[in-house]
């Protein structure tokens, strides 16, 4: 294996020499016996430069896609995930102030806050009879595939270091996301796809980019993002006028051209940028194929509610007209991208943050999500997807059970922003569905049984990729970082 | 191996080079030696030979795999882990430098090796042909390639990567520390970790070689490889020693870690070659080299040269009348005057500036969920341009950026260069705890301060003392301190008299305000309880449905509710009374008539009211430990003694004091980075002891030594250039080093994969904004104004909506403008220009000292087609055909010449030629194909399908590698 270090690009041979430990040096391991994008030739020396080719994990792995349905702004753990009918008991009146004594609101003004009990009825799904509000009538059909976490808690109280906590690890900018690094640790099995897709529903993120960021880790490695609307990926088409046969006239060109500067020169890195092109071109085939849904039968467009009507709702936060038609879409893509292979899906969509009329929010939103996420995991499953795809429904944090008494707007009618203890679930890919993990308090303000720290959550996950957390690392700064940052261990309880 | 003899040199041109000189003495010697595994990278040590040997008391041998086969037959050797035997050495001999042994087995002698202080140089297999090229190899090596410095840096390089972790600083398991000499010898609960002299009887090495019985070290993960078994006994038989300059930790025991040492004055090396040296930087290269026995690379040829410097110095391309001029340049210093024309063009301020601008984080936005424009960031940035255009010297452009608005009589312009650390994220999210922002924002302000300068990794001190570097978390909070008394402000650049009427009308606006507020205030005292009183007696006449909370107070009569019941109802009633509601109104109306400040302002820093600082216990700052003063680590030269409380002006003038080694040593790292590929040390942004060991120590010494103008003993330095960027720039840029061909020498790519012997120049891609730049100047597009507010070129609008809540607005540039350098591009931090991110822009949130330079398919969409590249193709294929006679070669060559700089070879022609025929084949099947691409009518004389072709042809040489690639 050392023999064929030495042709390694200096690039990569950055990447992986910063692995600098056991993870890192499988993975090298790994990639050098594999084949990469070339065929070696000869040549070359038999190079292989692409980054992205595929590699074993440090032992074996329960999953091999990630698909996360992030719901930006906090979903109301109390009115979707976690019943407390004593909360509803004490509706109206204050919390004890040992309590709230050193708690930091986003909003809340502590000395007239009031608790605010859920008008929702939960009721008992599937054989675990898992208690689910009524405002998730589908995903409670898939109860005994899910594993509810009602102990999650998190650092970070304002959405945008929260939503780095969770898909990064931090409340900082600059790191990567879960999806760079399970690429940096694992390569793609994708052919003709990224590795990391990002798909968007309604308006944007307080993240952003941040979330889906290679962070420090080589840009290869950072979520694509494929969008609703003209190319599915940025600059996919070729320019107007330029057929795909001139493509590739141009492109054979391009690469001979490029073969007789590799010849003379030796570097490399030419060989990669050759590789580069031609996967370039059969994403130009492959990223309209993907967004085609002509081949999908009716009844799964039928499942996932691709074509609901969402007239009658009223909220002002739910994304603008259309959001039915494309957050299920995206539902639907996330299937299909990991039937072709990719690696990581995040599907965002940013209107949870209910300050206010929660009930009218709330209700349009998981009217949105609730059919075409439960169409997802029936999907995923009986097309044998499902036990090595994990789905994870996630977001920054909770809400407070107080209300949100903000001068200015209709008081106690939303809830805030709540780091202590919230709810979100897993499900397929080596997760033992069936259970609810995790106790919180009577009135749902801490966790008292179980706790689980966003840490914990990615150590977990990146153990189901057969990683131990500790020693999946990236050398910057001085620093071996890792998607755990210096805490996390791994949940056992979650694992099948 | 080519020829299978174990410890043969990679070729045999290489062998004939060692292999000669006076013969060997013989030394009796009772020995054996194991055989490692073979490894290719020394740890620290440099060998001639592609394999590495290290000896310890029983010589260590790393052979090749056959050896380690045959000798896996005889036994089982207790250092290998079984994987090899022990075989008795017999003989050998010793010279003027070192000694060769003998290797037997079976009464055959399988191997001889050449013992040089501690590492075994060679080994051939036995016969009497491989004793003499032992010998003679012996006596030609270099002095102790693997000395007690050597082994000593390794070693604790070694224990850095897989002990420090548990065992270093603070971290102390056990009770064991390994990062210091003294800690080895005291060991911990278990006893000393090492025995000097003695690897078979310290803890530490049968700890991880996993000896003792039931324990193992490190506890998880894979156990030490033989080798570094080897490394650490070698060392410690050798009495574990320290490394003669630098090193720290375990090794160093005494002196501290080399980049903390003053800057050495050091002589010129002797070189066999003088004439390949054109300055003092290829003294230090050719001596490494010819240490090496390999000869530098031929000169690059004049094209390549002149489009290599324009690149580095620019950021352009050379116009091919620029290209023709130098190679007719019968002139001797025909090149050096390349170098000064491109110094003194305006655009170098914008190339270094970009540079400078990677460390600032420079962006346009405030980062975070609401992202907002900072329209003025750019005043900052043409100082930045400015300042490098007239090359103000880097002590000044220290001082300013950190301090200048306490500078004696600082000026505006000052005030503006303090800017540098306004450049940090706010997060103006709603909710958010202002005074944690705060203390982000000057923790990144500490840790920035230490990678820029001191090339230091502060920052890993905010939580806990640092692991592997001698920096307390006691020493970041005082360091800290210096960032804790500022206030950050923005000063109007506008004109007196728009700053008086400015001045005038905001305090019109503020009396307004003040009256408003009044206005509400009585409301509230007055009427509002009245109203409040009326809306109760009307009882629930409101709309919706009211909280829990407030039905209660309503139930509880207005005689015994408590003042704060009655002050929520009051809260809770005021949103619904028209009157509070009209006069809340006016005040928001008039806050949104605020007076607009006319013109730019700049963003800057002040010093504050003195805050306490104070350490924050696991770096949260609620959570305050001990009071600091300001101050400077302890393991850096002094802080001058006087003022009692030093201010950000006195660390300032601390960080460029000749004293401090640090921030020469940084910068003329970064500089070299910038011109050759690859810093002289690989880390730019740790110098700590767990960056990587500079490449040519002398060399850095030497040019530190030079661009601060004076050594640590305030003695001239050897050239001096008393802090001139452009000064240093020019110095490396007329190198021979510099100047030499970038062609991949296949015969070194064992011996030296990482090109750290610069026996050659590295080729890499072009930066993000560049390979805009490169496309625009190609095809004529580009626009050359310098400085000024951002520009926002087209974006798709989904793009810019990935912004939170469309709280991004992307008002594309209009005109020429928009054609204008990728620097000028507005750095909207959450949605950052997609073409920048896509070629390794850094992030701009934390200080970028070295970027990425990836390769992927998302690049090749990008070049190939992006409405802006698209639009350069197109323009490139109008300039063909306007500007290039009309014959297909010419045209080809004119095209190419645009391009690349160069002539076509005549492959390249035909190949391209090829192209054109194919292209004009398909767009004579589809006019109206070739119609849309060309974009525009043809001009006289040309088919539309002719322009269509040289517009695709255009595009395929602005996509090939060599186009975006620095050569």
């Amino acid at each position: 294996m050392q023999q064929d270090w030495k042709h390694l690009p200096l690039t990569r041979r950055r990447v992986l020499g910063n692995a600098a430990n056991a993870a890192g040096m499988a993975a090298l391991a790994t990639l050098l016996q594999q084949d990469g994008l070339l065929a070696s030739d000869g040549s070359a020396g038999g190079r292989r430069t692409d980054p992205l080719a595929p590699r074993a994990s440090a032992f074996a792995p329960k999953a091999r896609n990630c698909i996360v349905i992030y719901l930006e702004g906090a979903p109301s753990q109390i009115d979707l995930f976690d019943p407390k009918p004593k909360l509803r008991e004490l509706n109206g009146q204050k919390l004890p102030d040992s309590m709230t004594k050193d708690v930091r609101f986003a909003f809340i003004q502590k000395e007239s806050a009031v608790l605010l009990g859920s008008p929702r009825t939960f009721s008992r799904h599937g054989q675990c009879g898992m208690e689910l509000s009524d405002f998730l009538p589908h995903l409670g059909s898939c109860a005994d595939d899910i594993c509810l976490i009602r102990s999650m808690h998190t650092d970070a109280f304002n959405h945008h270091p929260g939503q780095l906590t969770m898909n990064c690890g931090v409340p900082v900018l600059g790191r990567p996301s879960m999806g760079a690094w399970l690429n940096y640790g694992l390569g793609s099995e994708a052919r003709n796809l990224p590795g990391y897709v990002v798909l968007s529903a309604g308006r944007g993120t307080s993240g952003g980019a941040s979330n889906w960021s290679s962070g420090f880790l080589p840009t290869t490695y950072q979520g694509v993002l494929f969008r609703g609307q003209g190319d599915p990926v940025l600059n996919l088409s070729n320019p107007v006028g330029l057929s795909r046969s001139l493509q590739r006239t141009s492109l054979d060109a391009i690469r001979d051209l490029n073969q007789e500067r590799l010849d003379r020169i030796g570097d490399p890195e030419i060989e990669s940028r050759i590789a580069a092109y031609e996967l370039a071109f059969r994403m130009q085939a492959a990223a309209p194929e993907l967004m085609d849904l002509s081949s999908e039968s009716p009844a799964t467009l039928e499942m996932y509610g691709i074509h609901r009507s969402e007239t009658g709702m009223k909220a002002s936060r739910g994304g603008g007209a259309g959001t039915f038609a494309s957050f299920a879409t995206n539902c639907l893509l996330a299937r299909r991208l990991v039937e072709r292979g990719v690696r990581f899906v995040s599907m965002f969509h940013a209107s949870w943050d209910h300050h206010s009329e929660l009930d009218t929010e709330l209700e349009f939103c998981t009217r949105m999500a609730d059919q075409p996420v439960a169409a997802l995991l029936r999907d995923l499953k009986q097309r044998g997807l499902l036990d090595e795809t994990i789905v994870l429904w996630a977001s920054e944090f909770g809400r407070t059970p107080l209300g949100e008494n903000r001068q200015g707007s209709a008081v106690n009618t939303g809830r805030d922003h709540h780091p202590f203890a919230f709810s979100l679930w897993l499900a397929g890919g080596g997760i033992r569905g069936g259970q609810v993990i995790g106790k919180t308090d009577e009135v749902g303000w801490n966790v008292v049984e179980e706790p689980i720290h966003v840490h914990d959550l990615h150590a977990t996950l990146l153990h189901l990729f057969g990683f131990d957390h500790t020693r999946l690392t990236y050398r910057f700064q001085g620093r071996d970082f890792r998607l755990t940052d210096v805490g996390g261990s791994v949940v056992r309880k979650l694992l099948a | 191996m080519a020829d299978g003899s174990p410890g043969a040199p990679a070729s045999s041109a290489e062998r004939a080079s060692v292999l000669q000189g006076a013969p060997v003495l013989a030394r009796s010697q009772s020995d054996y030696v194991a055989a490692d595994e073979f490894h290719r990278e020394g740890a620290g040590s440099p060998s001639r030979f592609s394999l590495h040997f290290t000896l310890c008391s029983r010589i260590v041998l790393s052979a090749s795999a056959s050896l380690s086969q045959r000798t896996r037959q005889t036994g089982g050797c207790d250092l290998c882990r079984g994987r090899v035997s022990q075989v008795p050495v017999e003989s050998a001999g010793e010279g003027r430098v070192g000694r060769v042994v003998r290797v037997q087995s079976g009464g055959q002698v399988i191997m001889w090796g050449a013992v040089v202080g501690a590492a075994l140089l060679g080994a051939i297999p036995g016969g009497a042909a491989g004793r003499s090229r032992v010998r003679l190899a012996a006596a030609q090596a270099p002095p102790s390639p693997s000395s007690g410095a050597d082994l000593a840096r390794a070693t604790h390089a070694l224990l850095a990567e897989r002990c420090f972790a548990c065992h270093a600083g603070s971290q102390q398991k056990g009770g064991l520390r390994l990062d210091s000499r003294e800690g080895l010898l005291r060991g911990g609960d278990s006893g000393p970790a090492l025995r000097s002299g003695d690897s078979a009887g310290s803890l530490l090495v049968r700890m991880v070689s996993g000896k003792e019985p039931g324990k193992r070290m490190p506890p998880t993960g894979e156990l030490l490889s033989p080798r570094q078994v080897a490394l650490l006994r070698a060392w410690i038989d050798q009495g574990a020693p320290a490394p003669a300059a630098g090193g720290s930790g375990p090794a160093g025991g005494g002196g501290p870690h080399w980049a903390f040492q003053p800057v050495h004055r050091l002589p010129l090396p002797v070189v066999r070659t003088p004439q390949w040296v054109r300055n003092p930087v290829d003294a230090f290269v050719l001596a490494r080299l010819e240490k090496e026995r390999v000869r530098p690379s031929p000169e690059a040829d004049r094209p390549t040269l002149l489009r290599r410097l324009t690149l580095d110095l620019l950021g352009l391309l050379p116009t091919p009348e620029e290209t023709a001029a130098f190679v007719a340049d019968p002139r001797p210093d025909a090149y050096e005057r390349q170098v000064d024309r491109l110094l003194a063009s305006p655009h170098f301020g914008e190339r270094w500036g970009r540079h400078w601008l990677d460390l600032a984080r420079y962006g346009d936005s405030d980062g975070y969920e609401k992202d907002s424009p900072r329209p003025f960031a750019y005043v900052y940035r043409d100082w930045v341009i400015e300042a490098l255009n007239r090359d103000l010297p880097f002590d000044q452009f220290t001082i300013e950026q950190l301090a200048g608005d306490l500078l004696p009589n600082t000026t505006v312009a000052q005030k503006i260069a303090t800017g540098f650390h306004r450049n940090t994220l706010k997060n103006r999210e709603g909710g958010v705890d202002q005074e944690e922002d705060r203390n982000k924002i000057a923790v990144d302000r500490t840790s920035t301060t230490g990678t820029v300068w001191l090339g230091l990794t502060l920052g890993c001190a905010e939580c806990h003392s640092h692991k592997y570097d001698p920096i307390s978390q006691r020493e970041f909070y005082q360091f800290f301190a210096f960032f804790n008394n500022t206030d950050d402000v923005d000063i109007s650049l506008a004109g007196e008299a728009d700053r008086a009427a400015y001045q005038q009308a905001l305090k019109k606006h503020q009396a307004d305000a003040a009256r408003l507020a009044e206005v509400l205030q009585a409301y509230e005292r007055t009427e509002l309880p009245a109203r409040l009183a009326d809306w109760e007696a009307g009882g629930a006449a409101t709309p919706g449905v009211k909280p829990e909370a407030i039905n209660r107070i309503l139930a509880t009569s207005r005689a015994v509710r408590t003042a704060e019941q009655q002050a929520m109802l009051l809260g809770f009633y005021q949103i619904l009374d028209p009157g509070w509601k009209e006069r809340k109104k006016a005040i928001t109306d008039h806050g949104r008539q605020a007076p607009t400040d006319p013109g730019a302002r700049a963003q800057t820093l002040q010093a504050s009211a003195p805050r306490e600082t104070r350490i924050h216990v696991r770096g949260d700052f609620l959570r305050k430990g001990d009071a600091v003063q300001p101050g400077t680590p302890a393991v850096l030269p002094a802080f001058p003694a006087g003022s009692a409380r030093p201010t950000r002006l006195d660390l300032a003038r601390w960080l460029v004091d000749p004293a401090n080694p640090l921030t020469p040593r940084v910068t003329v790292n970064r500089v070299w980075q910038a011109l050759l590929g690859a810093g002289l040390v690989n880390t730019p942004n740790d110098f700590g002891t767990r960056g990587e060991l500079p490449t040519h120590p002398e060399l850095l010494d030497w040019l530190a030594a030079a661009f601060a103008g004076r050594t640590a003993s305030g003695r001239p330095a050897p050239a001096a250039l008393n802090w001139s960027l452009k000064g240093l720039i020019r110095l490396v840029a007329t190198a021979a080093t510099y100047r030499q061909s970038s062609r991949h020498r296949p015969e070194l790519h064992e011996r030296d994969p990482k090109n750290q012997w610069l026996a050659r120049q590295n080729r890499f891609r072009a930066e993000a904004e560049v390979v805009r730049d490169l496309n625009l100047a190609a095809s004529g597009l580009l626009h050359r104004k310098i400085g000024g507010a951002s520009i926002r070129p087209p974006l798709p609008a989904d793009i810019a909506a990935l912004g939170y809540a469309g709280s991004v607005k992307w008002p594309e540039t209009q005109g020429p403008e928009r054609h204008r350098r990728g620097m000028y591009i507005f750095y909207q931090r959450t949605v950052p220009y997609p073409q920048l991110t896509t070629f390794d822009a850094p992030d701009a949130n934390t200080s970028c000292t070295r970027r990425e330079r990836s390769n992927t398919p998302l690049q090749a969409l990008t070049l190939l087609n992006d409405p802006v590249f698209v639009e350069a193709a197109q323009a490139l294929g109008r300039r063909i055909v306007l500007e290039a006679s009309g014959t297909v070669t010419d045209r080809v060559r004119f095209a190419f010449r645009s391009c690349l700089n160069r002539e076509p070879t005549a492959r390249e022609t035909v190949r391209l030629q090829r192209l054109h025929g194919e292209l004009m084949d398909g767009f004579r099947r589809d006019p109206q194909a070739a119609a849309k691409l060309a974009g525009t009518a043809p001009p006289a004389g040309v088919t539309m399908e002719e322009q269509a072709a040289w517009v695709a042809l255009g595009r395929t040489l602005l996509n090939l590698d060599e186009f975006i690639t620095r050569e």
